[in-house]
């Protein structure tokens, strides 16, 4: 808020927008408007470019309508502003592009002083003890046995193997580090544009376009994830062993590879203390239809239900990588360099020879290694690897899978309090095996996530106002590998959702619908367009019926695939021991090996499959 | 087979501490660093490949060492890994072992810069905190050093040089028209007295005259004047050194008698040849003339009498000297000073006798021995260099790759003596020489900033010098 104190009051425009959508006194939206400017200070020039011209269309609109300025309405005339864009479809996406940030910063700001009440819980744990450097004190020159890029939990895991078994690693991080102290004190939505590549406006690009947020720090995703923790389908695991030639998934071999992540991750089920009232809707609605639901396991040990997974736990409680497996990696003698973007993979007739990394004010440094293991993740590893000259093989980048997730809310006439209790809580996965649709009880913060309250002005507050009622469902499906991550310089992301997983999002509404209707919902949102809220079953059906995947609000959040490992050359880039083909001495172990959606949270199947090959790392052959 | 690589390259520049380490305000604070190495390639660079080679030089980092040697290796690989790699072992002046390890990234969009920037990290190499990287520096070499760097280069394994003993053997074939020399200069530090022995073999041109071995001895007491005698001539002895009259210089043995004077010395030591003019100009007749010092640091052991003083040496410092050629120089000037420790610096400046080249100014052949090196490598060096020649001061001077020197030497009248010389032609001329001159010799390098002293001496009375002129 201060950076944007200095930078100057916000676009009146803007505050007069805020006001009209939230029907917010002017002070309020100026406030609101604030956030936005701060949040849209971390997009990527598109996406605020994108909302400048939002912005400036309902200015348009405003002017052409009511004959004045946005900035200038009265409240009425607010309302028939909100009222008109809201009606037709074109002006409707308008409005919903710009009701995400808006709704972001005004929850932000409306959830602060009892977010700040809450946090009499001290920290579970300290912070990792960490040997971490930001880029501007690393040396220029030096060497080590194996230069990780990457903290995540491919990242993490891989470091860890290694420095344990005596090499020399460093690893390379392109984000900074984040403690506790910070998440206790800084607000949501700074951490937000902070934790988040982009801001958190990935998007990929197609009909209907998928958010995709990707974390960036160190740790990697598994600083904002919700903590959820699912082993590998033994299905999946089957799939890629017989279909994709990856010996190593065998679940007689990846079976306790599994078991000892979990021992790392300490996971356990949510207990019920803080199971918090979206997931009792979530049990009670699947016990009334009989289906088959149960707590998440996650890795939150000392969980106190703080509802702040996706922007930093201020508890230390989620238990990501950066405060297991990077401690006892650094503890084994591993290295850490952050706010350093790899630039690319040294190589040299035909062998890796290191990388070449960039700092913040543009100098280079240069790491020398025998091995390279990139766990850039999905979206970053394709783009670095064809900077640095690898990027050869026709499946680099392709198949990608993003495991889709639409939302749907249910309004409740007791309290929900969703935001009391863990953000991600339940499992309901009756359709998990017959239809890929996995169902769980996520009260994601509004604006960040697949859900859009509907309306704009009087009514969208309303609703805000009410939003102790309101119980969350979000649902994803098993998705067929239909996007593409193109570009060098910068990852650019397509999706092209097939038809079946078209149908099988409006189904996984219709299944979380019920759901909600089941445990007592006296209202159902959809996010389905003219048909945003029903009130019983045949609206409902009414409402799958009209749906329109296209313009379904579509997030995501476990990409995968884009550099798959596997036994044939032609197919896949990667082979089944993790070696890039085409050089030797670069390994990848982060999702995009993956050959297909793991169909569950796959940070377990991650790390899993990158212990399974930092076994390998080192052995000095080609890839076969 | 492949073709050994030497040269040499410089490349100054700073460093920086990093790390954990001492609380702030403690400690080293960095500061210049550079080096100097002989590089040494087993095969000529290879554009496609890599090539591995060694180092051998000094290291100077203010903080850590002073000028230490350094050893390690150097990989090139200009167009594989688009790299060249330094790693450098020295040990710094309160006995910590480092390690400097950096290459050159070589962008071919900006080659120029690339390839003569070096960044690196200095580690500490062994003892209990091994492998601490305690700073980083970066060097550069600087393009006005390109030319010492492209003559330093020498492709074919090395030569191996002849040492004292085999330069001790005449290098006259009989033929006529020749002037050769030996001759040994000491000083007493005992006493002061500087000390001069000189024999030479002239073949005059006219091959009916006969070849005369002759010589004199030349003792400069610290209180009264100098006394020389001539002894000779005679007919040259048939042995490989010279021989005449009595008077013998033998590899190692001297000895003989001139007027009052005699001399029973036995002469040891004296460190690798020093080549002030290249070894390639001694073993083949491609200049008018060209004089070497076999032993540039030796000890003289024995008596020298002079009337009835006798002077006991016992190992005292000296130098033996040859020269080969048509005969003496238009004009020249000679200065072998001792600086101690093995150092030497020696200066032949001569204008040839041949026609037209006899207007030129004297060009110095300047040799300086610091810590076991040679400086400089290149003949092409005496460009570089004037001396500005006649009595009582004459001076030399001049600046070559990162070195500047300045020498004036001082010879006071009432401590020379006046010899004539006699060339294979007839020519005549007058050599003022003195074993007991002044000289002030001042070394400097040159860091990115400004010039910083190497080394300064002030021989006051131990310098050996002389001035030749005609007739």
């Amino acid at each position: 808020m201060t950076a944007a104190a200095v930078r100057g009051a916000p676009s009146s425009a803007l505050a007069g927008l805020c006001a009209a959508l939230l029907d917010l006194p002017d002070d309020e939206a100026a406030a609101v408007a604030s956030g936005v400017e701060a949040l849209a200070g971390r997009l990527p020039v598109a996406a605020r470019l994108a909302l400048r011209a939002g912005v400036g269309a309902a200015g348009v609109a405003a002017v052409s309508l009511t004959g004045r300025r946005l900035a200038g309405l009265d409240p009425d005339r607010r309302a028939r502003l909100v009222a008109v864009l809201g009606s037709h479809p074109r002006t409707a996406d308008l409005v919903d592009l710009v009701k995400v940030p808006v709704l972001l910063a005004h929850g932000a700001r409306a959830a602060a002083p009892e977010l700040a009440a809450r946090l009499t819980v001290p920290p579970v744990r300290p912070d990792g003890d960490l040997d971490v450097t930001p880029s501007p004190w690393w040396p220029s020159r030096s060497v080590a046995d194996v230069v990780v890029v990457g903290s995540g939990a491919g990242g993490a895991v891989v470091a860890r193997a290694l420095a344990r078994a005596g090499a020399s690693v460093v690893v390379v991080e392109e984000g900074r580090r984040f403690g506790v102290e910070e998440f206790r004190t800084r607000g949501t939505l700074e951490r937000f544009g902070d934790l988040y590549r982009d801001g958190g406006a990935t998007v990929a690009l197609g009909r209907p376009p998928v958010i995709l947020p990707v974390g960036r720090g160190v740790g990697g995703t598994t600083l904002v994830n919700s903590g959820t923790c699912y082993r590998t389908p033994p299905g999946v695991l089957v799939r890629w062993r017989d279909e994709h030639g990856v010996d190593l998934a065998d679940p007689a071999r990846f079976g306790p590879v599994l078991d000892e992540i979990e021992a790392m991750l300490a996971v356990a089920p949510v207990p019920d203390a803080v199971m918090g009232g979206n997931g009792r809707t979530a049990l009670r609605g699947a016990a009334a239809l009989g289906w088959s639901a149960h707590p998440l396991v996650r890795n939150a040990p000392g969980c106190a239900g703080m509802c702040q997974c996706a922007v930093g736990c201020p508890t230390n409680a989620k238990f990501g990588v950066h405060l297991n497996a990077l401690p006892d990696a650094c503890r084994a003698g591993a290295r850490i360099v952050s706010e350093a973007r790899v630039e690319a993979v040294m190589h040299g007739g035909g062998r890796a020879t290191g990388v070449r990394l960039r700092r913040p004010d543009g100098s280079v440094a240069e790491i020398l290694a025998a091995s390279v293991v990139v766990a850039a993740g999905a979206t970053e590893t394709p783009p670095l690897l064809r900077r640095s000259g690898l990027g050869r093989h026709p499946s680099l980048g392709r198949h990608l899978a993003v495991h889709p997730a639409v939302s749907t809310a249910g309004w409740f006439e007791d309290p929900v309090d969703a935001t009391r209790g863990v953000l991600q809580s339940v499992g309901v996965d009756e359709l998990h095996r017959s239809a890929g649709i996995l169902i769980e009880a996520t009260a994601t913060p509004p604006g960040m996530g697949s859900m859009v309250l509907p309306g704009a002005g009087r009514a969208l507050a309303d609703q805000l106002d009410r939003s102790d009622h309101l119980a969350t469902l979000g649902a994803m499906i098993a998705d067929a590998p239909a996007g593409r991550v193109v570009g060098s310089r910068h990852a650019v992301l397509r999706y092209d959702l097939t038809p079946r997983d078209g149908q099988r999002l409006v189904a996984a509404i219709g299944a979380m619908g019920r759901v909600l209707l089941a445990a007592g919902a006296t209202a159902v949102v959809t996010g389905i367009r003219g048909h945003e809220t029903v009130a019983d079953e045949g609206a409902l059906e009414e409402a799958l019926a009209h749906a329109d995947p296209a313009r379904l609000h579509v997030a995501a959040f476990h990409p995968t695939g884009t550099a798959a490992m596997g036994g044939d050359p032609d197919r896949h880039p990667v082979d089944e021991a993790g070696r890039l083909r085409g050089v030797v001495g670069v390994w990848v172990a982060d999702a995009s090996v993956l050959p297909t959606c793991p169909e569950v949270n796959p940070q377990m199947t991650i790390m899993a499959l990158a212990a399974s090959i930092a076994t390998g790392v080192g052995d000095g052959g080609p890839a076969r | 087979m492949a073709t050994p690589m030497r040269f040499t390259e410089a490349m100054e520049g700073s460093w920086h501490p990093i790390g954990p380490g001492p609380a702030p305000g403690d400690g080293v604070p960095g500061g210049p660093l550079g080096f100097e190495v002989a590089v040494e390639l087993p095969e000529p660079v290879r554009p496609l490949g890599t090539v591995h080679g060694t180092l051998v030089g000094t290291v100077h980092a203010r903080g850590l060492a002073v000028r230490a040697p350094a050893t390690g290796t150097i990989e090139i690989s200009p167009l594989e890994h688009r790299r060249v790699r330094y790693v450098l072992d020295f040990v710094g002046d309160d006995g910590t072992p480092f390690r400097f390890d950096g290459w050159k990234s070589i962008r071919w969009r900006r080659v120029a810069s690339t390839w003569t920037t070096l960044p690196g990290t200095i580690t500490v190499a062994g003892g209990a905190a091994a492998g601490t990287a305690i700073g980083t520096a970066t060097v550069w070499f600087a393009w006005r050093d390109a030319p010492s760097l492209v003559a330093s280069v020498r492709l074919g394994p090395p030569r191996r040089q002849p040492g004292p003993a085999a330069l001790a053997a005449r290098r006259w074939d009989g033929r006529p028209g020749r002037l050769e020399v030996w001759y040994d200069t000491f000083t007493d530090p005992a006493t002061g007295a500087g000390f001069w022995l000189h024999h030479e073999v002239v073949a005059p041109d006219d091959p009916g005259q006969p070849v005369q071995a002759h010589g004199w001895a030349a003792a400069f007491p610290p209180d009264g004047p100098p006394v020389w005698e001539r002894f000779g001539p005679g007919a040259p002895g048939e042995g490989p050194g010279f021989e005449a009259g009595g008077v013998v210089s033998g590899e190692t043995a001297r000895t003989g008698e001139a007027g009052e004077i005699t001399w029973d010395l036995e002469v040891a030591g004296g460190g690798p040849p020093l080549w002030t003019f290249p070894a390639a100009t001694w073993r083949r007749e491609v200049l008018p003339g060209a004089q070497i010092v076999p032993r540039p640091a030796a000890r003289y052991r024995g008596t020298v009498t002079v009337g009835d003083h006798p002077y006991r040496l016992d190992g005292v410092p000296g130098a033996t000297a040859r020269i080969y050629g048509h005969g003496n120089a238009e004009r020249w000037g000679w200065l072998h000073a001792d600086l101690g420790d093995g150092d030497v610096l020696e200066i032949v400046a001569a204008t040839p006798r041949r026609p037209g080249l006899d207007r030129l100014p004297p060009l110095p052949m300047v040799r300086l021995r610091l810590g076991g090196r040679d400086w400089p490598s290149s003949p092409w060096s005496a460009l570089a260099f004037h001396a500005r020649l006649g009595l009582p001061t004459w001076t030399v001077s001049g600046r070559w790759g990162r070195r500047r020197l300045q020498v004036t030497v001082t010879q006071p009248a009432d401590r020379c003596v006046r010899v004539g010389y006699r060339d294979p032609d007839g020519a005549t001329a007058t050599c003022t020489n003195t074993e007991r001159a002044r000289a002030r010799v001042l070394v400097e390098r040159r860091t990115p900033t400004a010039w910083a002293v190497e080394g300064e001496w002030d021989l006051d009375g131990t310098a050996h010098a002389e001035i030749g002129s005609r007739p």
